[in-house]
């Protein structure tokens, strides 16, 4: 057995106080091991997010505990093996690309030389070449998404989280960087925590899906998607192994957009 | 091109009523109104024969500055050219009231900004002075730092301040979080993060106050030396009025709005390379 890098138990999290407390997350747990790629998915208004933001130490926890590599995650403390990467786009707009991409390594202080070395590489895996010296407001929503997953991955993070980072992209767009990150992961097995709603993108990347229910989240099953590696994200949708995954996790994802609609 | 058309067409019309519209009184009677009297107004002619001979350009010896530079520079020491002492004065006194204010202003709003408990603590000082008028404590200052230039850099510092620090501290408030939670991700420490995401964040706010910056800058200045001063047009300005030479303060004014236009278009270019990330302005050039 691999190591456990992520280690979450009885996770709660409740929004206000008094009589207006709102339960957000309750009680969740669940390891995350050395190169395992989980989805987190579930209706909105579900906590996954917000259970993302607790592991990232964003914001505080209200129950339960959080241990990254055995130590205690303290909201505010970042911890350097671990990278995010934003649903809204926070590419810096005052800098190119390859400055967005480079920033990390700039702040740490490596030379110029290697540090344009690396960002080139990153760029052409990105398929940004010939964008280096483009300002972000220039590009489209998906090319800056991937300057953000570059401007991340650049810092070779061992543990990466993911809140949504497709989800304002079209479908097209959507299964581009589904394809980009599939080949980027194959490399280096990163640890990784990918919230979505989107099923069929939680089938495409990872090696389990988390399902929570809705508010306040809870587990409701835990999933192993056995589709083989390396992954081609379009033609995997074709197999008729991923039709019968699918079903039956829409089924129990169904149920629980049910309970979302009756509220 | 009609724009331009227009632009130059008005000028003209402008020029044309001012230098001639007096003229006309005897015979459209209360169709002239009586503010065009060159009594009040002078004349667009006289003014520029005035402009010509307190610039030196035309010398009191006749001849012109651009052929004879040493009765140039001969005319400029004179009381005669005093015009050029008194602008680079009114220039000077601006710049550093300018620089000064903004430097400060950028300062204290960024660190404000930066700072929830601080920001508390300064508000209601902050409120409370900003409400004061504060050409009203124009006499203040001069009993405190003398007729001298000092007086009017600390005027034009107390104005300019107030505009640079507010945008400043709206600017660096308004950051999206999410851009700093990114760079702390990415390893930045609190100072990394005020040096590369508040400040290029806050930038175009703290730019969107520089044109009224030096319109405020001016006024300063201006009103510093109306009250109290050894040199500026201010001074020229309030001394024309004494004896009602109003040539000499039309020259004045038309001096002080090239100032004031020159200013603000070499801020604009310069804010044009340091946001030229943003959509309008990468769309410009």
């Amino acid at each position: 057995m691999t190591a456990v890098r992520v280690e979450v138990r009885d996770l709660t999290k409740t929004f206000g106080s008094g009589d207006g407390q709102v339960p957000a997350v309750d009680r969740v747990s669940f390891d995350l091991r050395q190169g395992e790629f989980v989805a987190l998915l579930g209706p909105s208004g579900c906590g996954k997010s917000t259970i993302l933001n607790m592991i990232a130490g964003l914001i505080p926890h209200s129950g339960g505990s959080i241990r990254v590599d055995g130590t205690p995650v303290q909201a505010g403390k970042v911890m350097p093996q671990v990278g995010y990467v934003f649903q809204r786009d926070t590419v810096f707009a005052w800098r190119t690309v390859a400055r967005n991409i480079g920033y990390g390594l700039e702040i740490k202080g490596m030379p110029k030389a290697e540090r344009e070395a690396k960002v080139a590489h990153m760029i052409a895996q990105a398929r940004l070449k010939g964008f280096e010296d483009a300002f972000p407001l220039t590009l489209s929503g998906g090319m800056r998404q991937r300057v953000s997953l570059m401007r991340t991955l650049i810092m070779e993070p061992q543990i990466l989280l993911m809140d949504e980072p497709f989800g304002a992209l079209d479908t097209h767009t959507k299964l581009e960087m589904h394809q980009i990150l599939l080949e980027l992961w194959e490399r280096e097995r990163q640890t990784v925590v990918f919230v979505t709603h989107d099923l069929a993108e939680a089938l495409t990347l990872s090696d389990r899906i988390i399902l929570l229910s809705a508010r306040p989240g809870r587990i409701k099953e835990d999933f192993t998607v056995p589709f083989p590696r390396p992954r081609d994200a379009i033609r995997l949708r074709e197999t008729k192994e991923y039709g019968e995954v699918f079903a039956k996790v829409w089924h129990s994802l169904g149920e629980e957009f049910a309970v979302t609609k009756a509220d | 091109m009609i724009i331009h058309f227009g632009r130059w067409g008005l000028l003209a019309l402008i020029l044309a009523t001012w230098q001639w519209g007096w003229n006309l009184k005897p015979t459209l009677g209360w169709l002239v109104p009586t503010v065009l009297d060159p009594y009040f107004v002078s004349k667009p002619s006289i003014i520029y024969n005035r402009f010509l001979e307190l610039s030196c350009l035309s010398l009191p010896k006749g001849g012109w500055a651009f052929t004879d530079w040493s009765g140039f520079t001969a005319c400029v020491g004179s009381p005669k050219g005093s015009l050029w002492t008194h602008t680079l004065a009114t220039l000077r006194n601006t710049f550093w009231g300018f620089l000064v204010g903004v430097t400060s202003g950028v300062s204290v709003g960024l660190l404000l900004g930066r700072s929830e408990t601080l920001a508390k603590i300064f508000e209601p000082y902050i409120v409370a002075f900003n409400s004061l008028p504060r050409v009203a404590l124009v006499p203040l200052i001069i009993i405190m730092f003398g007729l001298g230039d000092m007086s009017k850099v600390i005027t034009a510092l107390t104005l300019v301040f107030f505009v640079v620090f507010f945008n400043t501290f709206e600017g660096t408030r308004s950051v999206d979080r999410d851009l700093v939670n990114a760079a702390r991700f990415l390893g930045a420490s609190n100072w990394q993060v005020t040096w590369t995401v508040y400040v290029p964040s806050a930038l175009a706010w703290v730019f969107a106050s520089l044109s009224p910056a030096i319109s405020f800058a001016l006024i300063g200045v201006i009103v510093g030396e109306f009250i109290g001063s050894e040199r500026g047009l201010g001074k020229v300005i309030i001394e024309a009025e004494a004896q009602l030479q109003i040539a000499d303060m039309m020259v004045a004014l038309v001096v002080l709005m090239t100032i004031g236009v020159s200013l603000v278009l070499v801020f604009r270019s310069v804010e044009r390379r340091l946001l030229r990330w943003q959509r309008h302005h990468a769309e410009r050039t």
